[in-house]
């Protein structure tokens, strides 16, 4: 099959994890026999060939006062990058990743004919609301991408229910098809780490993998850290990533003083040297449609504290692969992570467990099946 | 000649839709055929019954009329090409930047001319709003990509050349309140058509 995948951020640009996810997921389709070809965004226009994989780039206006025109106009870009691409080579599919990319991949549903599925990796309504009339914007494009799609993936299970309510899409056009992992990347990795960047000898590294947003919960591990501290005075917090740094780092200094650490953001092979060196991972969020680090985390043999909410249900089995908490609730995650810490030999139990069960249910190898089944339903 | 032009309303009384509607009516009793489609506001709108005209609806409300276009400018190429399994199109009049985007898809995926009438550009109109400059790169585009480029008085065309660049040899001032008017844009059409069909052998 030779799937169009329309997506905004394709690595080495990304934002949130839609660039991973596409470039895992095509490069896998590729190994299987498919013919993925990627239409992205880029400074300028080019075309690579990575993995096995066509990458299209293609410019957008500097004139766009906000991301939703922007996304509108990059639309316009790929569409006629696609119907040049379309003269010489026949797609059988189009697949948008997230709202962002139904402009374009509506336009060319529209004028090459050709069946639609949609990813949606999170909702508008979930991430941030729906409070203004641009926000509106944004959720009546994911509902129009729903709309229009032949066939939709949800990324989490309790969030293609949340799809299903929020736009009122027919059950049997919504998919589950969960993330994975490229195992292959973590365990080519030699995990090397110059620990004394982040923490003491003797001290336990916590880490926070994630955006500085209310929506990740940095502020509920902070409110949790000197409770955790109390009890388990080795651990050292290290919350990776970008966002609203300042903002919590001044809370969390004020709170634990030296105790954590804000590297800002991590390029990705030092995160998976602190993920491999990390006594666990602490995903605290209050809207998580999948939640990737869980995973990643599992891949490095380290188990996660995470909190019971959407994708994180089925990505941590509590007491077997990590610890649940509840959501938003500071004196949960404290108590799961000083149980975690205070047991040395069952916190690696726990991620000895995580690995084997991404080993066993979130290879790329699958989910690319997975995805190409559905790609099957879509061009019926 | 088989000619689709693409219009965002149409509605009795309204200049865009009044030069679409005379145009396509002069094609069609000249012995062509002519298309309209243009999103469906639900104005009433009278025409030569000889006209074929496609409204549609949009299901996306958009917080501002860039985007609204934008998504519009999507239906609009999905209706185009529904009507391809009944029939062909020789050629794509496209008007105002608010059309630009599906005629220069279908323009290119069907390999056919386009004209583009700018009734005003957006300099004319005072480049005003967050989307002034974005709506002006659209038609700078639609001015870019067509084959021919028509205006309605000197003042666009003096905007067309000066701030969207375009060459003079494309562009044409044709006043609707002229003699001949319409004529005249049926000989752009030959001509176009006449010139792709050379090229063509």
């Amino acid at each position: 099959m030779r799937p169009l995948f329309i997506t905004w951020e394709y690595p080495p640009y990304k934002a949130g994890g839609i660039a991973a996810h596409c470039e895992d997921l095509s490069t896998t389709m590729d190994d299987q026999g498919h013919d993925p070809v990627v239409v992205t965004y880029g400074e300028e226009e080019s075309t690579e060939y990575r993995d096995g994989v066509e990458i299209h780039r293609v410019p957008a206006t500097d004139a766009a006062t906000d991301t939703l025109s922007w996304a509108m106009h990059l639309g316009h870009q790929m569409e006629k990058k696609a119907i040049e691409l379309a003269k010489q080579k026949d797609f059988d599919l189009v697949h948008a990743h997230d709202w962002m990319a139904v402009p374009g991949a509506t336009g060319i549903k529209k004028t090459l004919d050709l069946p639609m599925v949609f990813t949606v990796h999170s909702t508008q309504k979930g991430r941030d609301g729906i409070d203004s009339k641009y926000q509106e914007t944004i959720h009546n494009l994911e509902w129009y991408g729903t709309y229009e799609a032949e066939e939709v993936i949800t990324v989490g299970r309790d969030f293609s229910e949340e799809v299903k309510h929020t736009y009122d899409v027919p059950n049997e056009k919504v998919n589950y098809i969960p993330n994975g992992v490229d195992l292959e990347k973590f365990d080519s990795h030699s995990g090397n780490l110059n620990k004394n960047k982040y923490a003491l000898d003797y001290e336990q590294i916590v880490l926070f993998v994630g955006r500085m947003y209310p929506q990740k919960g940095p502020g509920h591990l902070i409110e949790a850290m000197p409770k955790i501290l109390d009890k388990a005075p080795d651990a050292k917090f290290v919350m990776c990533g970008s966002g609203a740094t300042e903002h919590y780092k001044g809370i969390a200094k004020q709170q634990v003083g030296d105790k954590v650490h804000f590297p800002g953001y991590v390029p990705d092979s030092e995160l998976l040297s602190l993920m491999k060196n990390a006594k666990m991972t602490v995903a605290p969020s209050v809207y998580e449609p999948f939640g990737i680090v869980p995973l990643e985390a599992a891949a490095c043999e380290t188990p996660t504290v995470g909190s019971y909410t959407g994708g994180m249900k089925d990505t941590i089995i509590h007491e077997y692969t990590g610890l649940h908490t509840y959501p938003a609730d500071p004196g949960s995650i404290a108590h799961q992570v000083k149980r975690a810490l205070n047991d040395p030999g069952w916190s690696d139990w726990l991620g000895e467990n995580a690995r084997d069960r991404v080993e066993d249910n979130f290879r790329w190898e699958q989910i690319s099946a997975w995805t190409t089944g559905i790609y099957s339903n879509a061009v019926k | 000649m088989n000619v689709v032009l693409l219009s965002k309303q149409l509605k009795d009384g309204e200049a865009i839709s009044e030069y679409t509607k005379n145009i396509a009516e002069k094609i069609v009793q000249e012995g062509h055929e002519a298309t309209i489609i243009s999103f469906d506001d639900s104005s009433y709108y009278s025409i030569d019954e000889r006209v074929d005209v496609v409204r549609f609806s949009l299901h996306f409300d958009g917080d501002n009329i860039y985007n609204w276009s934008m998504m519009m400018n999507n239906e609009m190429k999905g209706q185009v090409m529904s009507l391809l399994e009944e029939k062909d199109f020789d050629l794509i009049h496209a008007n105002d930047w608010t059309t630009v985007p599906g005629a220069v898809a279908i323009s290119k995926h069907l390999e056919k001319p386009m004209v583009i009438t700018i009734h005003s550009t957006e300099n004319e109109r005072g480049f005003e709003g967050e989307q002034a400059e974005m709506i002006s790169e659209l038609e700078w585009q639609g001015a870019y990509e067509s084959d021919q480029v028509l205006v309605t008085k000197e003042d666009t065309k003096n905007s067309v050349l000066f701030d969207l660049d375009a060459p003079e040899d494309k562009l044409e001032v044709i006043d609707p309140f002229s003699d001949g008017w319409r004529e005249r844009i049926l000989n752009k059409y030959r001509e176009l058509l006449k010139h792709k069909k050379e090229v063509k052998n």
